[in-house]
């Protein structure tokens, strides 16, 4: 297991690699650049912007500059971890020496920040919003699921389906407005829009107001909006593996022992069904941590979805490749813990 | 008998009373009352001592803050000198001042950081008189503080800070995107900015470039600027956020970063506390900043700015934690209809006009009399009040008025061209004859192009609606993403008709109809755009920028646009934005003509 882990991380390298690559390519294939403005520039003043961003150098040039200065640590008597050239990882080295790694470089469209600070500062609170959606998103949709295939054609399974369908057929652009007119407007229990945690976060995601009602009440709405959609995809596929599981032959065995019908549903039945949705979990957990364009704009959540779009519109070039690397990096990671998590759930799943 | 009991209820009310004053630590104050009572018929007055009735719990008050909406979208930078959009300018406004100031509302130029100044002879070069003792100031966690320099003695704001602030902005290797708002008009600043083969200077060619700019510290408050021309926009310029003054040592120390919270810097009447990026921004009371009579001492204590979508504000304000917000399109009818809603609207004007160019050299357009009729056959007036829905003002032509130099509908009424479905038809005739087409079918296709937005489309599919009705000329209307849109329309394949918007950045005639239409503009590039060129339009424009009879010169702005949109007819105006707004009932506010609020004249009444 250790041996499969080290090598799908090593692969995960050559991954962000090939996806850094094609990344660039499209970006600078597409017409229009970060300094093209609706009052247009004069030509050398948007020649002064390119060279102090070294877009004015060949392509394979920048591309070779960008991947120095992300993959290669590098070491500097510069010390000055304030100034623009800050990395993700900084490190004192004794010498009055100091080590940088992984700086993704400025942003063009905020030209006091850098993609650095974007991910410091927007990204946890993404993550934030991504866990306790997921959260509300399982607890919702698995019982539901569950409850769906084995009461079968019962009204209950009805009523969950219905449930579900509904959250499915809800998008957050319709249901999140409807929240904050009902709770925020009308009986003004909830903040309609806005955020209860600021950097800087304790271990890089954790809010230091996370013990406060006023974290809580900001996160309500957004994460029951975001939660219910995905509940309902999780509630649909548990149903539909779990009504799968339950005619197999071994499940048929373990009833033939007397085994009891709970111990049937939840060791047997239950943990085979889960494979499929675990499968569908991972990707979303990388989806819904690094932020989601739709909910973060009605809710006014400060979080990373946006930057996928504006990077892109404005085209920001370190901010879309910053974005894309982080999102695979996600994505690769989640894809691991599925497999992991496979081999916990399904014996006969092996990687040595 | 009733009154025998009333007079028992009585006595027993000031026996209790007293018990009550007596009891009472400490003692609230005795009052001596009259009381007219009927005893059995006959009007006794009797004077009764009771105690003043404890004061009522003091009125709920709100918090001297003042909550108001950006849009969507971090705010890009607090640098004086790259700051290129509203959000950004407006709080520089607010946490720096320049040396002259523009009244929100008359747009008169008053005095800021100047006291007084003087215009040489030549008209080309004035000397900025600077008040003193006007400290830069910075938010140290807790309270704003005076900078101190090395040696522990505040740094007051000095010309040479100006001239420090001004060279920067117009440096090739700041990058600026504004600079050549200076580089068109202050003396040397077109050498420096745009110097040719910047990396292969030595040192000292680039410190000679840099000290022929036209800007120069006479000494700590005097500050010398020299302009290319006599204008009359000139001033305006020197107050524009291009020519601050910036704190040199801060941003030689920490670069680009300089305007991050906890380092920023600055003098202006709020200083800013707090930039929660993405979400929102705090300025606070600058309390070292003396008050002048254009720009008095704050009232409000913070303004708070939130980064919203329209959508999101609106819900805030109506849950009452917002005192300012812009009312999007979908909710325009029903705060109309509401009762308090409609009286907390204000729509108001906007420095902004929204155009369709016509590229002049591509058929059909190609022929001033198929230009008029398109420009004839839109019906403003029915865009607006059912399309656009936001109380915008049809434009007869593109120059905003309100602005210095601009025609207004009340001394130009019949300026440019007024809507008219039967001059419409009357143009489209003189074409067909010209071009000897006796069917309409015969016309080449009209190609419309519009950036990709839902509100440009609905606008585009209304005037095509109204080209096939007046005229049955069919456009094809088709739309591109923002940026690929903006290189399509300055390359060689514009289409017939595009469309573009602009925003003031300063309120004069001069960034309006020449620096978007006279060649090289923003609407008129050297290759697109309208590809026009008319000789008089542009010697029009040149000589009304040195024009300093004001009537005279707004009459020589009136000729241009009736060159631009009638006799030529290049470009389509269509209308003139506005502001709609919704502002709670205890807000004492001004109403800006210029882009930007100056919340240091705005109150709040805070007792609810």
């Amino acid at each position: 297991m250790g041996r499969y882990i080290i090598q799908r991380f090593l692969w995960m390298f050559f991954v962000l690699f090939v996806i850094s690559m094609i990344t660039f390519a499209m970006m600078h294939a597409v017409p229009g650049g970060p300094f093209t403005q609706e009052k247009a520039l004069p030509p050398e003043i948007i020649a002064n912007l390119e060279k102090r961003y070294h877009l004015d150098e060949p392509y394979w040039k920048q591309y070779l500059l960008y991947i120095d200065k992300v993959m290669v640590p590098h070491i500097s008597k510069d010390a000055n971890p304030e100034m623009m050239d800050e990395a993700l990882v900084g490190i004192s080295l004794p010498g009055g020496n100091y080590l940088r790694w992984i700086n993704f470089g400025p942003s063009y469209s905020s030209r006091s920040r850098t993609v650095n600070d974007i991910f410091r500062e927007q990204l946890p609170v993404s993550i934030q919003l991504g866990i306790i959606s997921m959260a509300v998103a399982i607890t919702i949709g698995l019982p539901l699921g569950v409850i769906s295939a084995l009461k079968q054609n019962t009204i209950w399974d009805f009523l969950g389906m219905s449930v579900a369908i509904f959250g499915v057929s809800m998008p957050v652009v319709a249901m999140g407005p409807i929240l904050i007119w009902i709770f925020g407007v009308t009986l003004k229990w909830l903040p309609p829009t806005g955020w209860g945690a600021k950097p800087p976060f304790t271990l890089f995601f954790i809010p230091n107001t996370i013990g406060s009602w006023d974290f809580w009440k900001h996160t309500l709405m957004p994460a029951f909006a975001v939660g219910t959609g995905y509940s309902a995809i999780i509630a649909r596929l548990t149903r539909a593996s779990l009504l799968q599981v339950i005619h197999e032959d071994y499940i048929r065995t373990a009833r033939a022992k007397g085994l009891s019908e709970r111990v049937v549903t939840t060791r047997h039945a239950l943990r085979n069904a889960l494979i499929p949705v675990v499968t569908i979990l991972g990707p979303m957990f990388a989806g819904v941590l690094t932020g989601l364009f739709v909910v973060e704009q009605v809710f006014g959540i400060p979080g990373m979805g946006k930057y996928f779009i504006t990077s892109i519109t404005n085209r920001d070039y370190p901010v879309i490749m910053g974005a894309v690397l982080m999102y695979a990096f996600f994505l690769v990671v989640s894809n691991v813990f599925v497999d992991i998590t496979y081999a916990w759930l399904d014996p006969r799943i092996r990687y040595d | 008998m009733y009154s025998k009991k009333w007079t028992v209820i009585l006595g027993a009310l000031m026996v209790v009373s007293m018990l009550l004053s007596a009891c009472a630590t400490p003692t609230p104050e005795e009052v001596i009352i009259e009381v007219t009572k009927i005893v059995e018929g006959e009007t006794v007055v009797e004077q009764v001592v009771v105690t003043a009735t404890p004061e009522p719990p003091a009125a709920e008050m709100r918090d001297n803050v003042l909550h108001v909406s950006f849009g969507p979208g971090d705010v890009p930078t607090l640098d004086p000198s790259l700051g290129t959009d509203t959000s950004s300018i407006q709080v520089v406004e607010e946490i720096t001042v320049g040396l002259v100031r523009l009244h929100e509302e008359t747009l008169a130029i008053e005095p800021g950081m100047a006291e007084s100044w003087d215009l040489s002879d030549d008209g080309k070069t004035y000397t900025f008189h600077l008040r003193e003792g006007i400290p830069w100031v910075r938010w140290n966690g807790s309270a704003v503080e005076e900078v101190l320099d090395a040696d522990g003695n505040v740094r007051y704001v000095t010309a040479h800070d100006f001239e420090y602030g001004t060279k920067r902005t117009v440096n090739p290797e700041t990058g600026s995107g504004y600079a050549y708002v200076l580089g068109m008009t202050m003396a040397g600043v077109e050498d420096y900015l745009y110097a040719e083969n910047w990396d292969e200077l030595s040192d000292e060619e680039k410190a000679e470039l840099r000290d022929g700019v036209g800007v120069k510290a006479l000494d700590d408050y005097t500050l010398e600027m020299t302009f290319l021309t006599e204008a009359a926009y000139n001033l305006n310029i020197s107050g524009m956020w291009v020519a601050r003054a910036e704190p040199q040592w801060l941003i030689e120390e920490k670069g680009d970063r300089w305007s991050e919270p906890g380092f920023n810097q600055g003098y202006g009447p709020y200083a800013l506390k707090e930039w929660v990026h993405d979400s929102t921004m705090t300025i606070v009371a600058n309390p070292f900043w003396p008050g002048i009579e254009s720009v008095p001492q704050p009232v409000i204590k913070e303004v708070q700015f939130s980064m919203l979508d329209a959508s999101a504000a609106f819900a805030e304000y109506e849950a009452g934690n917002m005192e300012v917000a812009g009312v999007p399109s979908a909710d325009i009818d029903r705060v109309k209809a509401d009762p308090t809603l409609s009286e907390e609207l204000i729509i108001a004007p906007d420095g902004c006009a929204y155009y369709y160019g016509f590229n002049t050299e591509k058929a059909p357009v190609d022929n001033v009399h198929m230009r008029r009729a398109l420009s004839y056959a839109v019906d403003r007036l029915d865009l607006v009040e059912n399309v656009t829905k936001g109380g915008q003002e049809p434009a007869q032509w593109f120059c905003r008025p309100g602005m210095a130099g601009c025609p207004t509908m009340e001394t130009h009424p019949d300026l440019g061209i007024k809507s008219s479905a039967d001059k419409a038809k009357e143009e489209l005739a003189l074409y067909m004859e010209e071009m000897g087409y006796a069917d309409v079918s015969e016309i080449p296709e009209v190609q419309l192009m519009h950036n990709t937005s839902e509100g440009h489309k609905q606008i585009a599919e209304a005037i095509a609606e109204m080209w096939h009705e007046t005229l049955g000329i069919q456009p094809t209307v088709t739309n591109q993403e923002w940026k690929v849109y903006l290189k399509t329309i300055r390359s060689e394949d514009v289409p017939a008709v595009w469309r573009l918007g602009w925003c003031l950045d300063y309120p004069d005639a001069n960034n309006f109809t020449r620096e978007v239409f006279a060649k090289g503009g923003s609407g008129n590039p050297e290759v697109g755009g309208l590809n026009w060129l008319n000789e008089d339009f542009e010697q029009i424009v040149l000589d009304a920028a040195v024009e300093p009879d004001p009537v005279k010169r707004t009459q020589m702005y009136a000729d241009a646009e009736q060159i631009l949109v009638y006799e030529d007819a290049a470009v389509l105006p269509i209308y003139w934005y506005t502001m709609v707004n919704v502002t709670k009932p205890y807000v004492n506010r001004t109403y800006s003509n210029h882009g930007h609020d100056y919340y240091e004249k705005w109150s709040l009444e805070l007792e609810k």
